[in-house]
């Protein structure tokens, strides 16, 4: 049984997503999305769950708070400076240190967790690309077997497709 | 208005990308102009660097005891600049204010710039440049360490900070408008756009985590822009000067720091929504609320004006009180007032709706809260520093050339900046107006209703 590639166009949201919900409802789960812009609408269809760039914002966020304290109390047992008396681990002052590594781990960890989990930079295009679906239009790819491709197809224009194109896996 | 606008009433994600493309088209002549003049002033102020570097601080005006004057001034007021950006985009996007949308990453890439404009200034102020590195903890064969009690090395993490994370959040919410125009041109350009794109081409995929990390880079440069500038304040609270050490200085800065901000977001973008011809994406609305910002934060720093001769009238110091006379009634009290009238008194105009939507006046009041705050910062530093504890020890200063080019140079330098990233990336944010397309015809009906 061969393989092919159907591409929906959708001129909104709502169409594609009401789309999905109809191939979820038909158990096809070999299907992407591309928009120009971030949907819920979409994202709830899918049925996703929340990203994990979360955990790597927090295990920076951790991190950035021991190298504060590291770097605070490791100088400071290098370099014993009296300054006016002040105890020589003076923690208001370190904290303000961990705060700001907190957030500056905290940021680099989640910029770098979305280019990994998002697999950015990519060098391949994903199947089914077209320009359009950065610009104004909402594109979902459904990859079936040649059998299913007839009713795939008309549900996709059920839900509201502009165009569905046919591409041979 | 309507004759202006290039676009339909009721534009769709295509008339948006359209908007914002042309003004990424190949630039004119009197763009190239700007930009040459632009880099001539600060191509002139890095001479004067490099002889400062050559002579030594004595070919600047500072002298005991105002050993900081407008260098440090500088600095201060480019990083209060530089907050209105995060501002906009972190704490607004928290709030789903919707009118950001259009104007956050122009105040983003002020940001970047303002900060990068800001941090020039500790350099330029050291007399040995070359040793910046020793305000940073490392290894050393004599185990010298920096003291993490003293602000100025709080300030040099939480600076150093907000220029990373902005600059973070700057590129993350580029990436998507990148590919867009990576999409809709050709040549070199597009070589150019599809390497800083990626490969993003916007699958579930990519937005799921993009939204995520959005949201989190957001929640992360919220209190980050709060404490960046109190602990810009905090170089002079915890000093024992009169008129610095105070413990109203973090809110009284931050407030400041996001009233100037607004108001040179406003200084740029009205010359360069007539200049760049984008008056369909950057309504009056816009500006309207922008003025709000611009009118609450005046009333917040006037307050804290008040506040700070209350205190220190109820506290009974009289050395303080001395400084405050000094500020007010001394040699240098016209700077006092001419800040009141600027921070104060002008920006008051701003509860009129009509001069809210009045451009040309819009754009007058936000020069003179320019003036107003860079006054504000030299009327704290210097002012302060020149009246010390013994009057035997009070000085004067008056800026050497060297002082005001750098100044001059480093204005340019931020506008040559701003302008080359207006032509050659996406100034306005197509991938956020489209997600508010709904407020942007909204607002292009009140524009259009208020013309005719």
């Amino acid at each position: 049984m061969s393989i092919v590639t159907l591409i929906g166009s959708f001129t909104d949201d709502a169409r594609c997503a009401h789309a999905i919900e109809a191939l979820r409802e038909a158990s096809i789960e070999d299907f992407h999305t591309f928009s120009p812009i971030p949907s819920h609408r979409i994202e709830h269809a899918i049925g996703q769950s929340p990203s994990p760039v979360r955990w790597i914002a927090l295990a920076g966020g951790i991190s950035g708070v021991l190298t504060g304290l590291a770097i605070t109390i490791g100088t400071t047992y290098e370099w014993h400076l009296n300054a006016g008396g002040k105890p020589l681990l003076s923690w208001p002052p370190f904290l303000i240190i961990c705060f700001e590594l907190m957030i500056l781990l905290g940021g680099i960890f989640s910029f770098s967790g979305v280019l990994f989990f998002a697999g950015v930079p990519a060098l391949d295009s994903k199947p089914g690309y077209n320009s359009r679906f950065s610009e104004d239009r909402f594109g979902l790819v459904v990859r079936c077997d040649e059998a299913q491709s007839t009713s795939i197809e008309s549900m996709l224009k059920e839900a509201g497709a502009e165009e569905v194109v046919r591409e041979a896996s | 208005m309507a004759a202006a606008l290039k676009q339909p009433l009721e534009p769709n994600f295509g008339d948006i990308d359209r908007s914002v493309l042309r003004v990424m088209e190949p630039a004119g002549r009197a763009y190239l102009i700007w930009i040459g003049f632009c880099f001539t002033l600060v191509a002139i102020a890095g001479a004067m660097w490099a002889r400062q570097i050559y002579s030594g601080l004595g070919v600047t005006g500072l002298r005991q005891p105002v050993m900081w004057a407008i260098y440090i001034t500088n600095f201060v007021f480019w990083v209060g600049i530089a907050h209105s950006g995060t501002l906009i985009s972190a704490i607004l996007f928290l709030f789903r204010t919707k009118w950001r949308t259009a104007v956050y990453r122009a105040a983003e890439t002020m940001t970047i710039f303002a900060v990068a404009t800001a941090g020039l200034f500790p350099l330029i102020h050291l007399g040995r440049v070359w040793f910046f590195y020793w305000l940073l903890p490392y290894p050393n064969e004599r185990y010298l360490q920096p003291d993490f009690r003293s602000p100025l090395v709080w300030d040099a993490f939480a600076v150093s900070t907000y220029l990373t994370i902005s600059a973070l959040f700057w590129t993350m919410g580029l990436i998507p408008d990148v590919a867009n125009a990576r999409e809709a041109t050709t040549g070199w350009r597009k070589k150019l756009y599809t390497v800083f794109a990626m490969g993003w081409q916007g699958t579930d995929r990519q937005w799921r985590h993009y939204s995520m990390a959005y949201l989190l880079m957001a929640g992360l440069a919220t209190p980050l822009v709060i404490s960046v500038h109190s602990v810009v304040s905090w170089d002079f609270a915890m000093a024992q000067l009169p008129g610095w050490h105070s413990t109203i200085f973090a809110p009284y800065f931050v407030a400041g720091a996001i009233f100037s901000g607004v108001a040179m977001v406003i200084t740029l973008l009205i010359p360069m929504r007539k200049w760049l011809g984008i008056e369909d994406l950057l309504t009056t609305w816009h500006f309207d609320n922008l003025a709000k910002v611009v009118l609450l934060t005046s009333l917040i720093v006037s307050y804290a004006y008040v506040t700070e001769g209350f205190m220190t009238w109820y506290a009974g110091d009289p050395i303080e009180q001395m400084t405050f006379h000094m500020r007010y009634f001394g040699a240098w009290g016209w700077m006092y007032w001419v800040m009141i009238l600027c921070n104060c008194v002008i920006p008051l105009l701003l509860f009129s709706p009509r001069i809210r939507v009045n451009l040309t006046v819009l754009w007058i009041i936000t020069i003179f809260v320019n003036i107003g705050m860079w006054f504000e910062r030299f009327v704290i530093i210097a002012g302060s520093l020149r009246v010390n504890f013994e009057p035997s020890q009070w000085g004067s200063y008056s800026p050497s050339i060297t002082e005001i080019a750098i100044t001059i140079g480093s204005f340019a330098w931020f506008l040559g900046l701003f302008s080359l990233f207006a032509k050659f990336m996406p100034i306005i944010s197509m991938t956020e107006l489209k997600e508010g397309i709904v407020w942007l015809r909204k607002a292009l009906r009140k524009d259009i209703a208020n013309a005719a």
